[in-house]
């Protein structure tokens, strides 16, 4: 930084320098025919472009903006040599002089940024610098009369390598032509640039569009003014009133800088008192809108217990992307982070303002942030609770197709045979009878084993008798592959948590045996702080994905509802570990 | 009378085969699924097929559709539906155009043999068979000025067996009445309940069943 600094302290000082030059080669001149006011006004002129421009470039380093102005400056000195005696400086000065008016419009074409962001603009300022430069030049190899209609004498035009001054005034006639088409180009382009500004740019952008716009359009006319044949005085007016924009655009650069700033610091008090009126529009996101300029800010909150940002409703949003023209500032308040303003990118440029403006509304966004929060988790909570219903109608149709398809049908079997022995009794057939008796009590003990399984999967007995620790060993017992059990809670939990717990490793005990290919399984539960967390580990072929399948999706909005939440991890080859976490009261 | 026998548990199947042919009933073929069973009514034409309502693919309602279908296909095979639930509404679909060859019985009905068997036979000769729990849940609905309410318990009784397809000898048997008293009782239930006296045992089903059902 410090390397810049004096890099452009001597580039300053080399600007000054070029002033007092020009002076020197006004004074001396013998063809200048306004030796004062050219030896004042030049010098001023020139320093006020290098001067501003070397102070954005220092502000901006990465912005060519800066250098774009330092070089109009320094163009404008170019120029001035033509006013030297010598015949060499001044033809080369009369040959560089357009050149200053070239960067110029580049430099008004390129602002903000510095650059020519648009085909357009890169075409035309390219067709602008091969006019200045080429389509001029056959001017002066042929001898074109260069002493732009100076009074005194002019030096001999040393480029000169034949004379022919009528061919020459071809070449003069093209150029200026020319230059007025690109001068029309650079009006339309610069109305495209205002129109495709945000609001907060445009504020910024007001002053120097509009000098630039002033500038082009009397340069325009001057040399439309010239290439029509019209009277001198009428091309000499434009030339005055181009020659005034041009002088004024430091200024405008340096007004617009000041406008965007003092106008968004007045804005930070503006905001400070509306937050603080209990009675203004208490819509937070439209008052930082209008502190910042920005009609299209939006305002996210951070949820904690979430890891991501909300809408006001509550609903989960993405922050756009870096390069996609909108930017993201984030609120802390006391070091803890509340949400992020999301606004142009353009503010960026002024990311003190924005931090300002965001803590001096830090506390009302941290309120609106719990508003938020809450309405997060209602949402949450009314499609959990859907979903509940949901999977306690499904439990239900699996109840009854259970029922159907096991203990009923068992239980109709049982009774047909009890009718077929009775007839036989009837008939006095009492050894059939006995077989069918026998096969029937079969039938029936099969069918109390059905509704004893049936009973246990809809709440087993021993979780409410013996609790969690036995009622997870007859899980163990039951399972179809060996399973360790680890830790277990040493005192009884609070029943829905202990029923949770139970279907949690039920669930994942299923799913082992189902997909993971596993050889054995561990199950652990402890208490850590308020929470039972519950483990189960398999050392199966992973990739579980608990978005797909019902039972876990189920288990998770059952875990929900006691404010629990479930985990899968399932990295593919390495087993699966389902974690769930039921705050204990 | 030949028998073709849908449901797609195993166990009652056999159980119920072996029941039918111990009454003397020629169980033609068996089905697993509406499907297998449309192939075996087209293949066998048999007198009855009995059919459970919820069988495979979908286990909602196969039974039902087949037995449409059956109806529809082929007119002289009669359809007896079994269900382990009561619903009127499948009762009602099933009846509602041609109580002819129809029946719709509660599962658990195959453990009294006799009254199994009748229900079977029945049907298999083109009469109906409607499970007594419908026609006592038809019979206990609540209607405005109900003329049931002036037809005597024994009246009742009668208009009960004449819903479940039974023919008036049957129900003389049942009630262990003259036939001829029967026919008194239905003469006077039609007269209270404004019905066209009807002589066909099945029209009359029709004719009690829309009138209870309204």
């Amino acid at each position: 930084m410090l390397g810049l600094r004096r890099a452009l302290l001597v580039l300053f000082a080399l600007g000054i320098l070029f002033a007092g030059l020009d002076v020197a080669l006004v004074l001396s001149s013998n063809h200048e025919d306004q030796k004062v006011a050219t030896a004042i006004l030049g010098p001023l002129i020139g320093l006020s472009f290098i001067g501003t421009g070397v102070f954005a470039w220092w502000r901006r380093p990465l912005n060519r903006f800066g250098l774009l102005m330092t070089g109009v400056g320094f163009a404008w000195f170019l120029a001035g040599l033509a006013d030297s005696n010598n015949a060499t400086v001044f033809t080369l000065g009369s040959y560089v002089a357009p050149l200053y008016l070239v960067i110029v419009i580049q430099m008004v074409l390129a602002f903000p940024s510095g650059r020519l962001e648009t085909l357009g603009q890169r075409v035309v300022i390219a067709t602008a610098y091969l006019d200045a430069l080429l389509v001029r030049l056959p001017f002066f190899l042929l001898g074109g009369d260069i002493s732009n209609g100076a009074s005194g004498r002019t030096p001999d035009n040393v480029f000169a390598i034949t004379d022919a001054p009528d061919l020459a005034e071809v070449f003069d006639y093209t150029s200026m032509f020319v230059a007025v088409v690109v001068l029309i180009a650079s009006l339309v382009l610069l109305v495209r640039k205002r129109n495709a500004a945000t609001q907060p740019q445009r504020r910024a952008l007001a002053p120097m569009l509009w000098t630039g716009f002033a500038l082009v359009a009397f340069l325009g006319l001057a040399f439309l003014f010239d290439v029509l044949g019209l009277p001198n005085e009428m091309a000499d007016v434009a030339s005055l009133l181009a020659l005034v924009a041009f002088a004024v655009l430091p200024f405008a650069f340096l007004a617009g800088l000041v406008r965007s700033r003092y106008s968004r610091a007045g804005a930070v008090g503006e905001l400070i008192e509306r937050l603080n009126n209990p009675e203004a529009d208490r819509s937070l996101g439209l008052a930082l809108a209008d502190a910042l300029g920005d009609r299209s800010l939006k305002l996210v909150y951070w949820r904690p217990s979430a890891g991501h940002y909300v809408t006001y409703d509550g609903r989960a949003v993405q922050l756009p992307a870096p390069g996609s023209g909108r930017a993201v500032t984030e609120v802390e308040r006391e070091g803890i982070r509340v949400g992020a303003i999301i606004h142009d990118a353009s503010l960026a440029d002024e990311p003190d303002l924005v931090r300002a403006v965001a803590a001096s509304a830090a506390l009302a966004l941290e309120n609106e942030r719990l508003e938020a929060e809450l309405r997060a988790r209602l949402d949450e909570l009314q499609t959990s609770r859907s979903r509940l219903v949901e999977v306690s109608m499904f439990e239900r149709r699996r109840l009854e197709r259970d029922l159907h398809d096991g203990a009923q049908q068992r239980l109709v079997a049982l009774s047909l045979q009890l009718g077929l022995a009775q007839r036989r009794l009837q008939d006095g057939d009492d050894r059939s009878a006995g077989a069918l008796l026998d096969a029937a009590r079969d039938e029936l003990g099969r069918a109390l084993e059905e509704l004893r399984e049936l009973a246990r999967g809809i709440h087993p007995a021993v979780l409410t008798d013996r609790g969690l620790e036995a009622a997870i060993e007859a899980l163990a017992e039951r399972a179809a592959l060996p399973v360790s059990l680890g830790e277990m809670p040493a005192e009884r939990l609070p029943p829905p948590v202990e029923a949770a717990a139970y279907f949690v490793v039920a669930e994942a005990l299923t799913n082992v045996t189902k997909y993971a290919r596993a050889s054995q399984a561990e199950v652990r539960i402890a208490r850590n702080g308020g929470y039972a967390v519950v483990e189960v580990h398999d050392d199966g072929v992973g990739g579980a994905d608990p978005a797909t399948g019902t039972g876990l999706r189920g288990l998770a909005d059952r875990l929900a509802a006691l404010d629990g939440r479930l985990e899968v991890h399932s990295p593919p080859g390495e087993g699966t570990t389902v974690r769930a976490e039921v705050p204990c009261g | 009378m030949r028998v073709v026998l849908a449901d797609d548990s195993l166990l009652l199947r056999e159980g119920v085969a072996r029941l039918l042919e111990e009454a003397g009933l020629d169980v033609v073929a068996q089905a697993g699924d509406g499907e297998d069973l449309l192939r075996k009514v087209g293949a066998h034409k048999p007198d009855v097929a009995i059919v459970d309502v919820r069988m495979p693919p979908t286990h909602t309602d196969e039974g039902l559709r087949a037995a449409a279908e059956i109806r529809d296909k082929h007119p002289d095979t009669g359809v007896l539906v079994l269900s382990q639930y009561i619903e009127e509404a499948y009762a009602m679909e099933l009846l509602s155009s041609n109580a002819e060859g129809v029946g719709y019985l509660l599962k658990d009905r195959v453990a009294d043999l006799e009254r199994f068997i009748d229900a079977v036979r029945r049907v298999g000769e083109g009469g109906s068979a409607l499970d007594p729990e419908v026609v006592s849940r038809l019979l206990g609905r609540r209607r405005q000025e109900d003329p049931l309410a002036e037809i005597s318990p024994r009246e009742r009784e009668v208009l009960a067996l004449m819903a479940e397809g039974r023919s008036n000898h049957a129900i003389a048997t049942e009630l262990v009445v003259t036939e001829r008293a029967v026919e008194k009782h239905v003469t006077s239930i039609f007269n209270k309940l404004n019905l066209p006296p009807t002589v066909d045992d099945h029209r009359r089903v029709l004719a009690v069943l829309t009138y209870l059902k309204a």
